[in-house]
């Protein structure tokens, strides 16, 4: 017959797991929460540097276009699809008839941008009244330990990471994205050299608005369904993209929200989501004294300085 | 509007005479200190007599704030449809029953019931599927309540005047909400002025109100400890909502409790009551977080709670962010019973989130949409023909309607709307007949006394109400000595002023 102290190591060991487990979990979930919330403006503020206060508001609607598909009996993933290419189209009209007036002046397109903003929630306040029954989370949890996981988190962690190598193929792989960076960088150059540059700022905010959708649409099982969810997502999006910088937008982002999940992850499961995010807002303000063009901007010049070392060598 | 509204004096020799306000108030408190000499003591300080009665030009003006936008607008709403038909009812005639002293008002007799409480269909707001407990056999004490509640006022408006609703959007800002309360009080100059969902909305504006001696209504539920003597509670407080549920829930699920409340002042009170109370019927709080109303992504609470595996939960949850605990922790496995003083009927969880979210929900409230009786019922209807596309209606709008219905009850008690007047007049101890049942308004605290009943979700968010107190006093400001009449204060008390439960609610080691 065994003792209990010979039990004792293997349950011990067990718990152990399960608390690597979940805080892997914490650490995931914040570091997608993150990453999703800030999908479209790493291409529209990221790349086209307009300050789209409109952000939240983009999200919402495709949280609003995939709950309407699924209760009309769309698969999920199909109205996933769906908000993206609906956001994606009223992007590349909102682009054409508004914001590609303000390239350049970019307090203008904060101001019509933030305008657009309040129209599009009290809009669809006026509209579809406070909220809408929210759809059902896909996918069941998975237990271990004390603790249990959801599967459509796990699902969420794994698209935002594969959506965001999708972005980077995108931009450093395709003719189109040769012809995006040209023309961000210098646009009158990328006009002499052929590049239709009106159709690549068209194409690029419908692409911004396109993943804003998306990601809404992603997370709308997980949120209520109002005029004003919107709002939650957009100091997270602002933060990631901002403390990411805009020397390379895609791996900034990617690396602001790893490091600042890091940072609130084991703090918040400590101490509370209160000093959590007290963590993540203090972390934010450290980088950005420490690095003020963000982490791609200090990636950069240490990839830049070690490729430099190499040559030398 | 105004030319079509009946004076009920045209004989009265006063109407003839044009007056501005102030000259209207300085004759209303002369006359009612010449009054006050033949009356009892309790009706000194106002006059029931016709000659102020004189005011019958322009309109009374009744100041609405509420979040019709941001992250508390699906309460905003709500309250401010209860307001609009509350303002249209009197304006069309109608009012509540109910009087001054009378107390609280049930004729206690012995009738048959059934062994279940009576539940409403998953319909929702189509209230025809009732199923009626079952067989009716056990006899017990019930008490008799009024079909219908909406009786004639005998007049248009109040005193013969339109009641005219001015409103407002706090946009979910305490900011906002100061300036709005400003304007209201100052420019537009209101006679009564109903406003505040979050108790940090009502501690802005507060000071205003007392600044002005504005006569003001907070028709929320809230943490309770507000005693201001231009400030009228018309909400439930903790003593009448946290014990219930509390002790039910120790006795039900286990002594050991996890709190999750909102990051302000009314989750940090709630919870501090819940601390206090519940060493009293033998359980404890194992863990406490207050979480951020900006927090929307919730796996660490979660893992959290996981880790320190409670027998029950006690969410008190503010807003469309938090709101997402739900669907989330039940998408994570995290299935325990749960308690509130506010979810469920106040935001409607369990009708905006699929099942099994919200399953297992406990929450002692004096009204939500499925109280299951003959007044509610038409209270529903009435509501609900004014404004089909509305999904719910939660307790604090149901506050608000009847609370404008005491206000025009009260002026036209008092003869004017004086505010020093009226609100002399509500100190008067009113019993007024909602469609939650019958409610009084305590003299000397400036609270209601509710019936409370225990509201519980099951598995397909369908509400069943499993206990019914016909009334429970807001007993706990009177504990501490609050006597508005006597002593006006402007304060909130909080739990740790209260030096009983520092007494009894020490750990027993």
């Amino acid at each position: 017959m065994p003792s209990p102290n010979h039990q004792e190591p293997a349950a011990r060991y067990m718990d152990n797991v399960a608390i690597a487990l979940s805080v892997l979990y914490q650490f995931g979930t914040n570091g997608a929460f993150l990453l999703l919330s800030a999908l479209g403006l790493i291409v529209i503020l990221g790349m086209m540097n307009i300050i789209n206060l409109a952000h939240g508001e983009l999200m919402m609607m495709g949280a609003y276009v995939a709950t309407t598909a699924v209760q009309r009996g769309v698969p999920f993933p199909l109205a996933v699809l769906v908000a993206f290419i609906a956001i994606a189209i009223f992007g590349a009209i909102f682009e054409r008839l508004v914001v590609r007036r303000f390239y350049g002046r970019e307090l203008g397109a904060l101001v019509v941008t933030w305008g657009i903003s309040l129209i599009l929630s009290q809009g669809s306040l006026l509209v579809f009244g406070p909220f809408m029954p929210s759809i059902q989370i896909p996918g069941g949890s998975i237990s271990v330990g004390l603790y249990s996981f959801s599967e459509y988190w796990l699902a969420l962690i794994t698209v935002a990471i594969v959506v965001v190598f999708g972005l980077w193929w995108l931009y450093n792989h395709t003719t189109f994205g040769l012809q995006a960076r040209a023309t961000m960088q210098n646009a009158a150059m990328a006009r002499a050299l052929g590049v239709n540059t009106d159709r690549v700022y068209m194409l690029t905010f419908s692409l911004g608005a396109g993943l804003a959708g998306f990601s809404g649409a992603l997370l709308a099982p997980t949120t209520s369904i109002m005029p004003f969810m919107g709002q939650q997502f957009v100091a997270p999006a602002f933060i990631t993209v901002v403390v990411g910088g805009a020397t390379n937008v895609i791996t900034g982002a990617l690396g602001s929200s790893i490091l600042l999940s890091l940072v609130r992850t084991p703090i918040g499961f400590l101490f509370g989501s209160f000093l959590g995010l007290v963590a993540l807002l203090l972390a934010a303000l450290i980088i950005i004294r420490l690095m003020p063009d963000g982490i791609s901007a200090w990636l950069q010049r240490y990839l830049d300085r070690w490729s430099r070392i190499r040559i030398s060598a | 509007m105004t030319d079509k509204v009946r004076s009920p004096d045209q004989d009265s020799p006063a109407n003839s005479i044009k007056t501005d306000r102030r000259t209207v108030m300085k004759g209303a408190v002369a006359a009612s200190i010449a009054a006050g000499v033949a009356l009892p003591t309790y009706l000194r300080d106002f006059n029931f007599t016709q000659t102020v009665r004189a005011q019958t030009a322009g309109t009374i003006k009744l100041g609405f704030i509420e979040d019709e936008s941001g992250n508390l607008a699906v309460y905003g709403l709500q309250k401010l449809h209860a307001a609009q038909l509350a303002v249209k009812e009197i304006n069309e005639g109608k009012t509540l029953k109910g009087a001054p002293n009378i107390g609280a008002g049930f004729v206690g007799a012995m009738g048959q019931v059934a062994n279940n409480p009576p539940v409403i269909s998953k319909e929702g707001t189509n209230l025809d599927v009732v199923d009626d407990g079952g067989v009716k056999e056990r006899v017990d004490l019930v008490y008799d309540e009024d079909d219908e509640v909406l009786i004639d006022s005998g007049e248009i408006g109040v005193l013969g005047r339109e009641l005219q609703f001015v409103s407002a959007d706090g946009q979910s800002n305490n900011s906002v909400w100061q300036q709005l309360a400003r304007r209201m009080i100052q420019e537009d100059k209101v006679d009564v002025l109903v406003a505040g969902f979050a108790s940090a909305e009502r501690e802005a504006i507060r000071p205003i109100v007392d600044q002005f001696k504005q006569l003001y209504f907070y028709t929320n539920q809230y943490e309770g400890g507000v005693a201001d003597a231009n400030t009228f509670c018309t909400g439930p407080v903790c003593e009448q909502q946290v014990i219930p549920t509390v002790q039910y829930m120790v006795e039900k699920f286990g002594p050991r409790a996890y709190t999750i409340a909102a990051d302000y002042n009314f989750g940090q009170l709630t919870a501090a009551w819940t601390r206090a109370y519940i060493p009293l019927v033998g359980g404890e709080i194992i863990g406490e977080e207050f979480i951020p109303l900006s927090v929307s992504e919730f796996s660490q609470v979660i893992a959290r709670i996981q880790q320190a595996s409670p027998d029950w939960v006690m969410t008190l949850l503010v807003g469309q962010n938090h709101h997402n605990y739900y669907p989330q922790a039940a998408a994570a496995g995290l299935r325990l019973p749960m308690a509130s003083t506010v979810n469920m009927a106040q935001g409607y969880e369990h009708k905006r989130f699929q099942p099994p979210s919200l399953a297992n929900m406990h929450n002692a409230i004096q009204y939500q949409l499925e109280v299951p009786s003959a007044r509610n019922r038409a209270f529903v209807k009435r509501w609900m023909a004014m404004f089909p596309e509305d999904q719910y209606i939660g307790e604090m709008a149901q506050n608000t309607y009847f609370t404008i219905h005491l206000y025009a009850k009260a002026a036209r008690l008092a003869g004017t709307t004086d505010q020093e007047t009226v609100k002399k007049c509500l100190e008067l101890g009113w019993n007024i007949e909602a469609p939650e049942g019958s409610v009084f308004l305590e003299p000397g605290t400036h609270h209601c006394a509710h019936p409370i009943r225990l509201a519980v979700a099951d598995e397909n968010h369908n509400v069943k109400f499993v206990r019914d107190w016909p009334m429970i006093q807001a007993w706990w400001l009177q504990r501490l000595g609050v006597n508005l009449v006597r002593t006006p204060e402007f304060k909130q008390y909080t739990p740790d002023e209260d030096p009983y439960f520092a007494m009894f609610g020490k750990k027993k080691t």
